[in-house]
């Protein structure tokens, strides 16, 4: 197992945000996590990163069999973690390119999307589309083990999901490098084929099924409120 | 100092090194140039001890490169310079004026004045690097003739331990001014007092300042604007503050005098994002590291615009 995180309870503002999270993922596979707004799921991706805003106050995090749970964010990076965001800072005054020299870890990948971007402030005045370019960018660049991408696929248009969605594969799946995929709309499941799909509510993964168009089929039919009433509920 | 051979003027302590003067330029030490130009007088206001006098005749096709460096302990430098650039003439300036090292508790006072004529165009890079037991003062003097333009820049990313900066600008009919002071205080005392003079119809200026507080800074700015006739003006002050035990004050003062003028201003003090830290760090950035990146962002100015005519 390469992320096994367990029974994790998190407050935020004083408020409990994750109810008793478990989650598994093994090394080179994909998952999805699918949920509605305010569900939860890019408050677990900012713990696994860790966020010191959140408070855990139950529950253990491991990677590569070693506890994390009360690592600093940088240790969790050179360990191979990593996280696209999904509503990323300015960084005003700080190009890209600079940030890029600064964070990689190799020098061997072009992006030709990203190119244009290079030169500018790392996502001031960055479309919504080109911040998830610069932030699939910065991934390549750290040469992680694990990677949460937290809504890569909103305000995307079909065409750009489709090169990101390859660049992944190409650059990260293919490689061994293992995913999981924050998704409101499910977008981008249909190009990378998720081996199992999380329903996350109200702060706990309600379901879990190994086939995502049943399970995008079942939301698009009774909507999340009504996951909990579906027969592939996982319990 | 890398490439010295290029520097038209160059002072380490109290001994002139070099003075490399090229085509189109008068380059001097100051106390010949009050004997040799009696016009200069009235500039200098009084007989300079040190310091360097440039004219600029005609145009030149080098950047006009100064350093000024304390390499001894304990020594005062007390300078007087004088930069006039003739009418029409476009010019580029590199000063720069540091300490060797770190421990050697010297004191840079420096007066200056500089003379843009009508039609000039100067662009003129201040780089400061002290040790932390410097005491410096600079008071510089720009008089812009009509038509002519400004680009200040004042960089001073290792201050002394007491810094008072001063600057006054007058800018004559149709001048434009863009200043910016950049100023990184670690362990430093610092005051910066600016303050441009619309003098002439239709000039115009930027003022920028950033301002950052470190290691027990105290740093207090007053920026000023003074509007005696028609002309824009605009002062964007900004700090931030690092560490609990600085201190950053901003007094930002709009004066105006007429009616047809207008001159306005921003100013802020705020601390570092905790989610841009938080997101470097997610990036594998050291806390320290972060904020030196968000620091050196913080602190760039190239490239923003000035008033377009």
């Amino acid at each position: 197992m390469l992320l096994e995180v367990k029974n994790l309870k998190v407050n935020g503002n004083g408020k409990e945000i994750l109810r008793g999270i478990n989650l598994q993922i093994k090394r080179g596979e994909t998952q999805a996590l699918l949920g509605p707004n305010a569900s939860g799921k890019s408050t677990l991706a900012q713990v696994i990163l860790g966020n010191p805003k959140y408070k855990i106050t139950q529950g253990k995090i491991f990677f590569a069999g070693k506890e994390i749970t009360k690592l600093l964010p940088e240790k969790r990076v050179k360990l191979g973690i990593a996280l696209a965001w999904q509503s990323p800072p300015t960084l005003k005054g700080v190009k890209l390119s600079q940030l890029l020299e600064k964070i990689s870890q190799r020098k061997d990948f072009q992006l030709e999307e990203g190119k244009g971007l290079l030169e500018r402030e790392t996502n001031v005045d960055f479309s919504g589309g080109e911040k998830k370019i610069s932030e699939l960018l910065q991934i390549l660049a750290l040469k992680p083990k694990f990677v949460i991408f937290d809504e890569i696929d909103s305000g995307l248009d079909l065409k750009r999901l489709e090169t990101v969605s390859k660049t992944i594969k190409k650059e990260l799946v293919a490689k061994g490098v293992s995913v999981l995929l924050i998704t409101h709309s499910g977008a981008i499941l249909q190009f990378l084929k998720p081996k199992m799909t999380n329903v996350m509510v109200d702060g706990r993964v309600i379901c879990k099924e190994k086939d995502f168009r049943k399970v995008l089929k079942t939301i698009k039919k009774y909507g999340y409120e009504k996951c909990k009433k579906c027969k592939l509920l996982a319990g | 100092m890398k490439n010295v051979k290029n520097v038209n003027y160059w002072q380490v302590d109290h001994k002139i090194k070099q003075i490399f003067e090229r085509k189109g330029a008068v380059i001097l030490p100051s106390p010949t140039a009050w004997e040799k130009f009696k016009w200069s007088r009235a500039y200098f206001e009084r007989k300079p001890k040190e310091g360097y006098f440039v004219w600029i005749k005609k145009q030149v096709d080098f950047p006009l490169t100064t350093c000024i460096t304390i390499a001894s302990p304990k020594i005062s430098q007390d300078l007087t310079n004088l930069l006039v650039i003739e009418k029409g003439i476009t010019v580029k300036a590199n000063v720069i004026c540091n300490a060797a090292r770190d421990n050697l508790c010297g004191t840079h006072k420096a007066r200056g004045k500089l003379l843009l004529k009508d039609n000039t165009s100067l662009e003129y890079n201040h780089l400061h690097r002290w040790g932390e037991k410097d005491f410096v003062s600079p008071d510089y003097e720009f008089i812009l003739g009509k038509n002519s333009r400004l680009v200040y820049t004042y960089k001073n990313l290792f201050p002394p331990e007491n810094l008072q900066l001063k600057t006054t600008i007058r800018g004559g009919k149709n001048s434009s001014s863009n200043l910016n002071f950049i100023i990184n205080g670690l362990n430093s005392r610092i005051e910066v007092k600016d303050t441009l003079f619309l003098e002439g119809k239709n000039s115009q200026g930027v003022v920028r300042l950033r301002l950052v507080g470190r290691k027990n800074s105290q740093i207090k700015a007053i920026s000023k604007i003074v509007a005696e006739v028609a002309g824009r003006g605009h002062l964007d002050c900004r700090g931030l503050l690092i560490d609990k035990n600085s201190t950053i004050s901003l007094i930002p003062e709009l004066i105006c005098q007429s009616k047809d003028a207008q001159i306005t201003h921003e100013a802020s003090i705020g601390k570092i994002s905790e989610e841009e830290l938080n997101y470097l760090r997610q990036r594998g950035l050291s806390e320290e590291e972060a904020i030196n990146l968000i620091v050196t962002g913080f602190l760039k100015l190239e490239g923003r615009g000035v008033y377009s005519n």
